[in-house]
C-alpha cells in the first residue's frame, strides 16, 4: 500500500510539474494583462503586478469595437461548427454505410484535398467570392468552410466501428437511413462529434489570413484581426493592452474546451484502444 | 425526419441570414466619394495614422477616408495581392517596397500625376525617397513612413565606464573600443551581465549599411547580378563575426531579446530602426542618447519604411485619391507622423517649422534621427524580401559559427542570384 502511494505520488510530482510548464505562458498572460506599461518589460522580471490594473481590460476593449469582434467570431466560428457537423455527418455516413459505385475513388478524392495548402486555395476562393459580391460580407468568412475532408475521415471512421448489425437491427424494423444515423449513429457518435466541433471551433476562431483578406470594414473583423492593432511593424507595441485583449479572446475557446473536455478525454480513449 | 436535425440546420440558415442582414445594414454613402485606404501600422504608430485619417475627414466634406488596417507589410501585400487577382484594388493602400508594383498594371505612375498637378512641389521631397518610389528611373509611388537605423545607446552606462555621454563612436573602430569597455561581467560569475553592443533581429539591413559603408554593393544597377558577396561585403561580415566572437561585445543569437535588454539596462549600445525612438525613450528609465550609425570607409544609411500607392479605380476616384495622398504627406503631417513616432520627416521644409524646431529643442535625438536622410542610400531590387532573407541566414550561421563569413555570404549570394536569373530568364 505505501509503496503503490509513493508511486502515485511521484506520477503526480511529474504530472503537476507537465501541467504548470503547459499553463504557464497563460498564467503568464494573465499576469502581463494586468501589469503597467512599465512594468511589462521591466527587469528583473514581475511575476505580478505590483497592482492589478483593471483598466487595461477597459482600454483594450475600448481602443477597437471588440464587441463587435466578438460578435463577428462568435458567429462565424458558431455557424461554421455546426455547419460541419451537418455535412460531416452526412457525408462520413455515406462513406460508412452506403454502397454507391465509385465510393472508395472519391472518399480518397476527399482526403486528397487535404493535401493542398491553404495558401495555394486562397487567391481562387478570394476570386470566386469576390464574382459572387460576397467580399466583406460574413457569407465570404462562413460558407468556404461548411465542408470539410478532415472532418468526414474523422467521423468515417468513428462509424465504421459502429457494429453493423445495429443497422440491420434497425432495417428489419423498417427504419430509413437518415432516422438510423440520426436516431442511432449520432448518439453513439458523441465523442467523434465533440472532438470535431472542438477542433473546428478552435480553427475558425483562431483563423487570421483568410479573415484579414475577405474583410475590409471594421464591423466585419474578427477578433484575431483586431489583436493585431495592438501590434506595430516597426515602433512599440501596446504589451499590456494586447494581453488583456488576448484574454478576452480565449475565454470563449476556455469555454467550449471545458464543454467538449469529458467527451473528448473519451474519444481519445476510444480511439487509442482500438489500435 | 429528426427534429434536432432539422434545428440544427435550421440555425445555420438563421445564423447565416442573420450575418446577412448586419451587413447590410452598413451605410452606403451619397454624392460623397468613399475611399478605402489599406494601411500597414499597428500599435502607438497605428494610432498616428489613424487620426491622420480622422483629421483628413473633417476637414474634407466631399471626401471620406476609410482607414482599413492590415497587418504588417507582407500581410497588407498578401491582401493587395489577392484583391488585384480579383480586379477589386483599394484607392489607396500603404506598401512596403511598393514601387515594384509598377509591373502589375494596376497602379496609376504618380509621376505622371505630379508633372499635371502644378501646386505639389516636388523638390521639397529629399531626392533619396522618390529614389526609394521609383520603378525603373520613374517616379510610381509617394514616400510615407521612411526610418534609417540609428545607434541608441545609454548615456549613464557610457558615464559609469567612464566614456563622455556626449561623444558616441563615429567610426567601426570606436564603436569597438567602446564597446570592449562597456561590457561587463558585474558579479564575477563568469558571465557576462552587461554586453556593449547588439542589433535589432533585422540584422540584414545593419549589414546592408556595413557593406555599402565598406564601399561594396548590394547588386548592381540594373538588378541582374548579386555583389554583396564581394571582398567588401566578405569583411563587413567578418566584422561582425570579431563583435561576436573575437571582441566579445555582441552576444551570439540574442537580437529577439535586444530591445528588452537595451531598455532595462543590460545593453549598453543597440542599433535600431529610428522608428523606435520614441518607445525606447519613453521605455528607459536612464538618459538615452541617439546617434547616426558608425561609418567605415564613407557614411552611409540604409532606409526602410513603406509607401502610400495610388490604384487604378477610374479618373474621379484616382483624383480624390490623390487629394488624400497629398494631404498625407504635407508638411503638417510629415512633422505629426515624425513626432509622434520617429519616423524620419521625408520633407525638407519641414526641419524649419516653427513646430519642429520647438520639438526638436525638447527632443535632441530626434533631430539626430532626421538628419540621417542626408547620407541614406537605396537598395531595391525585385529579389529584396529574398535577399533579407538569406543575409539574415548568413548572420546567423556566422554567429553560430556554422559557417565561415566567405562561405555563408556566398551561399547566400547565390540563392539570391538563382532567383534573380529566374526572373529575367522569364522575361
Amino acid at each position: 500500500m505505501g509503496k503503490k502511494r509513493l508511486e502515485r505520488l511521484a506520477i503526480h510530482l511529474v504530472l503537476v510539474a507537465g501541467g504548470m510548464l503547459m499553463v504557464f505562458p497563460f498564467l503568464w498572460m494573465v499576469s502581463t494583462s494586468l501589469k503597467y506599461p512599465d512594468e511589462v518589460f521591466s527587469y528583473p522580471p514581475r511575476w505580478f503586478p505590483s497592482k492589478p490594473n483593471w483598466g487595461n481590460y477597459i482600454n483594450a476593449w475600448n481602443s477597437a469595437p471588440f464587441g463587435r469582434f466578438f460578435l463577428n467570431s462568435v458567429l462565424t466560428s458558431g455557424a461554421v461548427t455546426l455547419a460541419q457537423l451537418v455535412t460531416c455527418s452526412t457525408a462520413a455516413f455515406a462513406f460508412a454505410r452506403m454502397r454507391f459505385p465509385g465510393r472508395e475513388a472519391l472518399f480518397v478524392a476527399f482526403l486528397g484535398t487535404m493535401m493542398i495548402p491553404h495558401q495555394v486555395t486562397m487567391i481562387p476562393n478570394y476570386i470566386i467570392l469576390s464574382k459572387l459580391g460576397w467580399i466583406d460580407t460574413y457569407y465570404a468568412l462562413i460558407v468556404p468552410f461548411t465542408a470539410g475532408a478532415f472532418g468526414i475521415f474523422l467521423l468515417r471512421q468513428f462509424f465504421l466501428t459502429i457494429p453493423k448489425e445495429l443497422e440491420d437491427a434497425a432495417t428489419i424494423d423498417g427504419c430509413s437511413y437518415l432516422r438510423f444515423l440520426v436516431s442511432i449513429m449520432l448518439p453513439l457518435s458523441r465523442p467523434a462529434l465533440s472532438a470535431l466541433a472542438l477542433f473546428t471551433f478552435m480553427r475558425e476562431w483562431n483563423s487570421y489570413t483568410w479573415p484579414l483578406i475577405v474583410t475590409n470594414s471594421t464591423n466585419m473583423r474578427t477578433l484575431q484581426v483586431g489583436l493585431r492593432f495592438f501590434i506595430s511593424q516597426e515602433g512599440g507595441n501596446l504589451g499590456h493592452l494586447l494581453m488583456a485583449a488576448s484574454m478576452i479572446a480565449t475565454v470563449p475557446v476556455l469555454i467550449v474546451f471545458f464543454l467538449a473536455q469529458e467527451q473528448l478525454i473519451e474519444a481519445m480513449t476510444a480511439t487509442g484502444l482500438k489500435g | 425526419m429528426s427534429r434536432r436535425m432539422v434545428k440544427a440546420l435550421l440555425l445555420v440558415v438563421l445564423l447565416t441570414v442573420a450575418a446577412g442582414f448586419l451587413g447590410i445594414a452598413e451605410g452606403k454613402g451619397e454624392e460623397v466619394i468613399r475611399l478605402s485606404f489599406w494601411y500597414s501600422l499597428g500599435g502607438t504608430s497605428g494610432k498616428v495614422v489613424q487620426s491622420l485619417v480622422g483629421k483628413f475627414n473633417e476637414t474634407h466634406k466631399t471626401i471620406q477616408v476609410e482607414g482599413v488596417y492590415c497587418g504588417g507589410y507582407a500581410e497588407v501585400f498578401q491582401k493587395v495581392s489577392a484583391a488585384l487577382a480579383a480586379k477589386t484594388p483599394p484607392d489607396v493602400a500603404q506598401i512596403g517596397g511598393a514601387p515594384l508594383l509598377a509591373t502589375t498594371g494596376a497602379i496609376v505612375k504618380l509621376q505622371d500625376v505630379i508633372s499635371k498637378d502644378k501646386t505639389f512641389d516636388k523638390s521639397d521631397i529629399w531626392d533619396v525617397f522618390w529614389e526609394y518610389n521609383s520603378f525603373e528611373d520613374e517616379i510610381w509611388t509617394m514616400p510615407f513612413n521612411n526610418s534609417t537605423p540609428i545607434l541608441y545607446y545609454n548615456k549613464d552606462m557610457f558615464q559609469a565606464a567612464g566614456l563622455d555621454p556626449g561623444k558616441p563612436p563615429k567610426t567601426w573602430d570606436e564603436l569597438i573600443s567602446m564597446a570592449k569597455v562597456l561590457t561587463k561581467d558585474t558579479n564575477n560569475d563568469g558571465r557576462i551581465d552587461q554586453w556593449g553592443l547588439n542589433t535589432h533581429s533585422d540584422t540584414h539591413w545593419y549589414l546592408t549599411a556595413m557593406i555599402l559603408q565598406n564601399g561594396g554593393k548590394i547588386v548592381d544597377s540594373k538588378a541582374t547580378r548579386v555583389l554583396f558577396d564581394g571582398p567588401e561585403g566578405v569583411q563587413a561580415l567578418q566584422l561582425w563575426s570579431d563583435l561576436v566572437h573575437v571582441h566579445k561585445v555582441m552576444p551570439a543569437g540574442g537580437h529577439m531579446d535586444a530591445i528588452t535588454d537595451f531598455t532595462v539596462g543590460k545593453l549598453a549600445m543597440f542599433l535600431r530602426s529610428s522608428a523606435t525612438l520614441k518607445t525606447i525613450e519613453e521605455g528607459a528609465k536612464f538618459k538615452v542618447g541617439v546617434a547616426g550609425m558608425p561609418a567605415m570607409k564613407e557614411k552611409a544609411m540604409t532606409i526602410g519604411g513603406a509607401s502610400l500607392v495610388l490604384f487604378k479605380t477610374g479618373d474621379k476616384r484616382e483624383e480624390a485619391a490623390w487629394e488624400f495622398i497629398k494631404w498625407m504627406t504635407s508638411p503638417e503631417s510629415v512633422a505629426y507622423l515624425n513626432q509622434e513616432t520617429g519616423y524620419i520627416p521625408i520633407r525638407k521644409s519641414v526641419l524649419t517649422l516653427p513646430s519642429q524646431k520647438a520639438f526638436y529643442a525638447s527632443r535632441p535625438n530626434a533631430e539626430v534621427s532626421a538628419r540621417q536622410a542626408e547620407s541614406a542610400k537605396v537598395v531595391l531590387f525585385p529579389e529584396l524580401g529574398w535577399s533579407d532573407e538569406e543575409m539574415r541566414k548568413a548572420v546567423e550561421a556566422v554567429e553560430l559559427k556554422k559557417a565561415d563569413p566567405k562561405i555563408a555570404l556566398q551561399a547566400a549570394a547565390g540563392a539570391v542570384q538563382k532567383a534573380m536569373d529566374e526572373r529575367l530568364g522569364k522575361k
